[in-house]
């Protein structure tokens, strides 16, 4: 979720240097990195960070307007405050499938057309949710699993994890092809 | 730009500010998530802008209205969204969102903004920020500074903040009075910022530097509730609770007939079935009784159908003897669990027969049966007609797809199935396919039934449950198609119609009518209930779990509406949800679950459970039965709150007022209380009428919860060593106290009837009708009255108890990882553990996080440590048997016999697998070393006269060893010529020191010279 782990994973995607992550006595996740050892609190805060330092494609995507950045990082605010804790909650998590499903039926990105930030910390934070679907519920939310199937393919993404398995054809024998 | 948000959101206002310090115009619309044309918005506040962007995260606003002020303004930012608000949302929940730990943790983050003040006038330097103003909007609705101490510096730039004139401006517009953080409740979809679990902060606990703002409830009670209270409690002499020989309804009054779904016999009823139905109406119906209605509580066992032809087959019974065992079984277990049924009968009754034959013949007569050919499964193979429940196969509902539907109902979809429409069916006994044969069958018209069904739907569905209303609607939606009522079996009710003799009636039309043969039974003037005469009304309850709907809601109503003779038809369908067995399924033939007759063994009460299991009702969603949640709810509402309360009550009654209730003389405080448990009875008969028994438990703990803060602040047992008008305030509190008892005794008695007669002992009192019109506390216990002797009602449920049943009964998995001495995956969890901690390690630093998870790694690892000595020792035991030839023998099977009957013993005594199956193991291990010991002996004799006999030793030699080591050197010496054979020497020279030393061992045994020797003792002759 939006922790230690996530920001290396993310910091792996952009091709930065993490530096060292931890959590602060807040337990705030927090990332000291440079030769100045700069310390930079916060989740959203830090991805900034490593975007700023990074020259991959998703990095300058997400920086690619001022109207770009202020909806990325409200993307990855987001996360943090719904995705990540209401994936746990019966109630929250349903609503939250829902509410993506509905937001993925007109688009293929969270921002833009292309790949930014905020579709990486969203998908991390819902990966467990995701994977925790029944073929059936996949189905239910096409539009989050075509948009999620998509993102994981991507080698810089999956970083090696095992790919969740979206294919509905051995469910029955007359629906004939994926949906992917 | 247009501010959407909702009333009274405080981020709002955290908008607001931020617009206006951006210098910016805005216009605030107020608006309802739950508005379609809102569908869109996410998350409230959201902030439309003029180029048509829409965002909803301060922060992202800030960060896009206002140039970059620094990453120390971006941390803040961030710091409010996520820590700030999150926490002052805990803190001023109300109700049962309320969370204790919410004030450590905003104390610590008010710490934290204190001290970063210190250093500079401002959060992010010397210059007004977003930060501020983010932190300061937060802080600002409900006063949350208000009181607090030490806080100095946070105070100064709080004033300083509020002074500025765009602040004033924004105040004005929106007040601060207006904003309250339970307003996010309604922000988004998501119920608000509460599944954003606390932070537990890892830094030294701040202090008390927020006063605790909670409201007390006491603040909230009006003038005319205390009038009403006082006004209430004055004594007037009970009227008795009479309970009549035969309860019938009267014209007049309040009639309430109560049923619960018929449980079918065979199937043993686990906790999930009791709170269903069974349990559910009995505290509905001693409710109903104690509330002065003619109540009648009836319910049986549904024992027609194949399923119990099967089962009286494989236990070569004859159908009759099968439910009368199974019968006797639910009798037991309803009647252990204190379930008062006015009748508790059985559908193979002479009764249940004239009634379904006759209501058959009315609808006949009415014209709504219709006769088919059907087509139906036969297996071939078992040689019969395939009923509903014993063909499987895929759902034939587009978009299901399910591969182990039922013949009757899909698991998956819930939605009714002919068994001849499965794809693939398969006969769930012998798994082959069956196949198609026609046959004619009698059908109910439910097409011609439907508009009749759909006007009372309309009427009566008021009083159900929401799911039993979904349900039906969904049913209707569909459109009714006819229904079968006959089937080609022989245990049944026969259909009494030419050329159908030897078919009989379906469940569908029978079981219901077992509901009125079995009132039948309990009273010739059953039709007073079933069929009353006009001026009289009859509801009528019935309860059951949500499977069970159809049965009730469509198609009995519709079969009693075709005959149309005045049926009282239901009134309130009663419909529960799945109560599933920590978080699984109940499961019997995978030991998972705690059935009926579990309960009874486990030792607990059948009232704690009884207590329990309304308690964790599945009213509006599933629920679950916990172990850990049984034992917190014993222990802590059962014991600590209610049986705490009562019994210090009448303990201070008896040791100090010589048992004798003391004189009320009511003065404000105690109105208050009485106001109190005025509004939590009011509740609870509110509750209790509608059957919401969840519910009513919460209202009835909050009484004597409310009893056990009163006693806490008056503080008796201070006043009772006090002055005259102190002792007198004393004796006011403790009479106060033992009437709120008896109500409380009252008020249980529904859920824990015999906990609460053992009250009712306790306080010499007797049961009083509840006045459902007029809840309010009266005086039962007048002053003068002489109590009983009190004693502890509840005992403490020990965490160890709790673990051990939760082993019992979690299935074979749980018993498998707790055994001890499996060393193999002990290994494993020590290196999943270690795995663990190492990633905490790198994680964080903070040593609370990480240490239990350390320990928990040493504790595996002393266990593993204790199973490999264990293991080693436990086969070495009886390894000295086998060192001596002949007599080995003999006491191996002496040793295999005695460790035979102490598993037997322990197999006897326990179920538990961890504890036997070691035993079996050494048992096993014995039994493997005899048959090796036998062998041995019987090689012996051979080995014995060896060309190299050794005179003086043989006597002494033990064969079996001797043997074994021959063996030994035979398969070395092979060892070595192979090695030999592949050349390294460095290989082979090892294994041919190994294959000497065993020739010495040899020698010494036997008293022979090695092999080598010999031949050189033979040479020099």
């Amino acid at each position: 979720m939006c922790d230690v782990a996530t920001v290396q994973k993310i910091a792996h995607c952009l091709g930065v240097n993490p530096g060292k992550v931890q959590l602060n006595e807040e337990q705030v996740v927090t990332r000291i990195s440079g030769q100045k050892k700069s310390s930079v609190a916060g989740f959203a805060t830090i991805l900034e960070s490593l975007a700023q330092e990074s020259k991959s494609e998703t990095a300058q995507n997400s920086k690619a307007s001022r109207e770009v950045e202020a909806q990325v990082y409200q993307w990855i605010e987001f996360s943090v405050l719904y995705v990540a804790p209401g994936s746990k909650d019966k109630h929250v998590s349903k609503q939250l499938l829902a509410d993506f499903n509905k937001l993925f039926a007109s688009k293929s990105y969270l921002v833009g057309h292309f790949i930014t930030l905020a579709d990486l910390a969203v998908y991390y934070a819902i990966y467990d949710l995701v994977k925790s679907l029944s073929p059936v519920d996949k189905e239910a939310y096409l539009n989050l699993s075509r948009w999620f199937d998509h993102l994981q393919n991507r080698p810089d993404i999956h970083q090696g994890e095992p790919l969740l398995n979206f294919t509905t054809i051995y469910l029955h024998g007359w629906a004939t092809g994926t949906h992917i | 730009m247009i501010i959407y948000t909702n009333e009274g959101n405080p981020l709002g206002l955290q908008l607001l500010m931020l617009v206006k310090h951006a210098k910016r115009q805005v216009q605030v619309q107020l608006v309802n998530l739950n508005d379609p044309k809102y569908k869109d918005l996410l998350v409230l506040p959201t902030l439309q802008l003029d180029n048509g962007l829409s965002l909803f995260s301060p922060a992202a606003i800030a960060k896009y209205l206002l140039v970059d002020e620094g990453k120390q303004r971006d941390e803040w930012l961030e710091w409010s969204a996520t820590l700030l608000a999150p926490a002052l949302a805990h803190h001023m929940a109300v109700g049962h969102k309320a969370d204790a730990n919410a004030l450590p943790v905003l104390n610590a983050l008010v710490k934290k903004l204190d001290d970063s003040l210190q250093s500079s006038p401002f959060l992010a330097g010397d210059k007004l920020t977003a930060a501020d103003i983010a932190v300061w909007s937060l802080l600002a609705p409900e006063g949350t500074l208000k009181g607090a101490q030490n806080v100095d510096r946070l105070r100064d730039w709080y004033g300083r903040i509020k002074v500025l004139p765009e602040v004033q401006e924004v105040l004005a517009e929106q007040p601060l009075k207006d904003l309250s953080f339970n307003a996010l409740q309604q922000s988004n979809r998501y119920g608000g910022l509460y599944h954003i679990p606390l932070k537990r902060l890892s830094v030294a606990d701040a202090g008390k530097l927020l006063v605790d703002t909670t409201p007390t409830v006491a603040d909230t009670v009006t003038d005319d509730e205390i009038k009403a209270a006082q006004a209430a409690f004055t004594y007037t002499a009970p009227k008795e609770i009479k309970e009549e020989r035969t309860v019938l309804p009267k014209a007049g009054q309040r009639n309430v007939l109560i049923t619960s779904a018929l449980p079918y016999v065979n199937n043993v009823p686990h906790l999930g079935n009791i709170i269903g139905c069974v349990l559910s109406a009995d505290i509905f119906a001693r409710y109903s009784r104690s509330a002065g209605y003619n109540t009648l509580l009836i319910c049986g066992t549904d024992e027609y159908g194949t399923a119990t032809e099967n089962k009286a087959l494989a236990e070569k019974l004859t159908p009759r003897e099968i439910c009368d065992k199974y019968f006797e079984l639910h009798n037991g277990i309803y009647r252990w669990f204190g379930i008062g049924f006015d009748y508790f009968g059985r559908t193979t009754t002479q009764e249940q027969t004239d009634i379904v034959q006759e209501a058959f013949k009315d609808v006949l007569k009415a014209g709504y049966i219709i006769t088919e050919s059907v087509e139906q499964l036969l297996c071939q193979k078992c040689d019969r007609f395939l009923a509903d429940r014993f063909v499987e196969g895929t759902c034939p509902h587009p978009g299901c797809g399910y591969e182990d539907a039922r013949g009757d109902q899909c698991d998956k979809c819930g939605k009714l199935v002919n068994a001849t429409e499965l794809i693939r069916p398969r006969c769930k006994v012998c798994n082959s396919a069956p196949v198609l044969r026609s046959s004619d069958q009698l059908f109910i018209d439910l097409p011609k039934a439907e508009p009749y069904l759909k006007d009372w739907v309309d009427k009566s569905e008021g009083g159900w449950t929401h799911n039993a209303k979904v349900i039906t609607r969904a049913w209707l939606k569909e459109g009714l198609k006819p229904r079968c009522i006959t089937r080609d079996l022989k245990w049944g009710i026969p259909v009494p119609h030419p050329g159908f003799e030897k078919k009989v009636f379906y469940v569908w039309f029978d079981a219901p009518f077992g509901y009125v043969s079995m009132t039948k039974r309990y009273t010739k003037e059953y039709q007073q209930w079933w069929q009353p005469v006009k001026g009289t009304d009859v509801e009528l309850f019935q309860f059951m779990a949500k499977d069970n709907v159809p049965f009730h809601s469509v198609v009995w109503p519709s079969v009693l509406l075709a005959i149309n003779k005045g049926h009282t038809l239901v009134s309130h369908i009663m419909a529960t949800e799945y109560l599933n067995y920590e978080d699984g399924k109940f499961s019997k033939s995978r030991g998972i679950g705690v059935f009926g007759n579990d309960a009874q063994e486990t030792g607990i009460p059948a009232d704690v459970w009884r207590f329990y299991l309304a308690s964790a009702r599945p009213e509006g969603q599933d629920s679950s039965f916990s172990w850990n949640d049984l034992a917190a709810r014993n222990n802590s509402e059962l014991l600590n709150n209610l049986g705490n309360f009562v019994n210090r009550a009448l303990v201070f009654c008896e040791k100090n007022f010589n048992s004798t209730v003391p004189e009320v003389v009511a003065t404000q405080d105690d109105l208050i209380l009485l106001a109190l448990v005025n509004r939590e009875l009011r509740g609870y008969i509110n509750s209790l009428e509608k059957a919401k028994l969840r519910d009513g438990i919460r209202h009835l703990l909050a009484i004597s919860r409310h009893g056990n803060g009163y006693m806490q602040t008056q503080q008796p047992w201070v006043l009772l060593k006090g002055s005259a008008d102190q002792k007198t305030r004393a004796a006011t509190i403790i009479g106060l106290c033992a009437n709120i008892a008896c109500l409380l005794a009252n008020l249980l008695f529904p859920y824990m009837p015999a906990t609460a007669r053992t009250l009712f002992g306790q306080l010499n009192a007797k049961q009083t009708p509840l006045n459902a019109d007029k809840p309010l506390a009266t005086l039962l216990l007048p002053a003068g009255h002489k109590i009983g002797k009190p004693a502890p009602l509840f005992a403490k449920l020990e965490q160890s108890f709790i673990d051990e049943l939760k082993s019992k009964y979690g299935g074979d998995q749980v018993a498998a990882v707790q055994s001890p001495g499996n060393a193999a995956e002990l290994e494993k969890a020590v290196q999943d553990q270690a795995d663990k901690v190492r990633q905490l390690k790198a994680s964080t630093k903070d040593k609370a996080v990480w240490q239990p998870e350390v320990n928990k790694l040493l504790d595996l690892k002393k266990q593993l440590e204790e199973a490999k000595k264990a293991t080693p020792a436990a086969s070495a035991t009886p390894a000295p048997a086998s060192s001596n030839g002949k007599q080995s023998v003999q006491d191996l099977e002496k040793a295999i016999q005695e460790q035979g009957d102490k598993v037997r013993k322990l197999k006897g005594s326990t179920k538990d697998k961890a504890v036997w199956q070691p035993e079996v193991n050494v048992l096993l291990e014995l039994k493997k070393q005899l048959e090796a010991a036998q062998k041995a002996a019987k090689a012996a004799p051979a080995a014995v006269p060896a060309p190299t006999p050794a005179p003086a030793a043989t006597s002494s030699v033990d064969p079996t060893q001797v043997k074994a080591l021959e063996d030994k050197i035979a398969q070395q010496g092979e060892k070595v010529r192979t090695l030999k054979a592949a050349g390294n020497a460095d290989v082979w020279k090892p294994e041919v020191a190994t294959l000497l030393a065993l020739k010495n061992e040899l020698a010494a045994l036997t008293g022979a010279p090695a092999a080598g020797g010999q031949n050189k003792g033979k040479k020099k002759k």
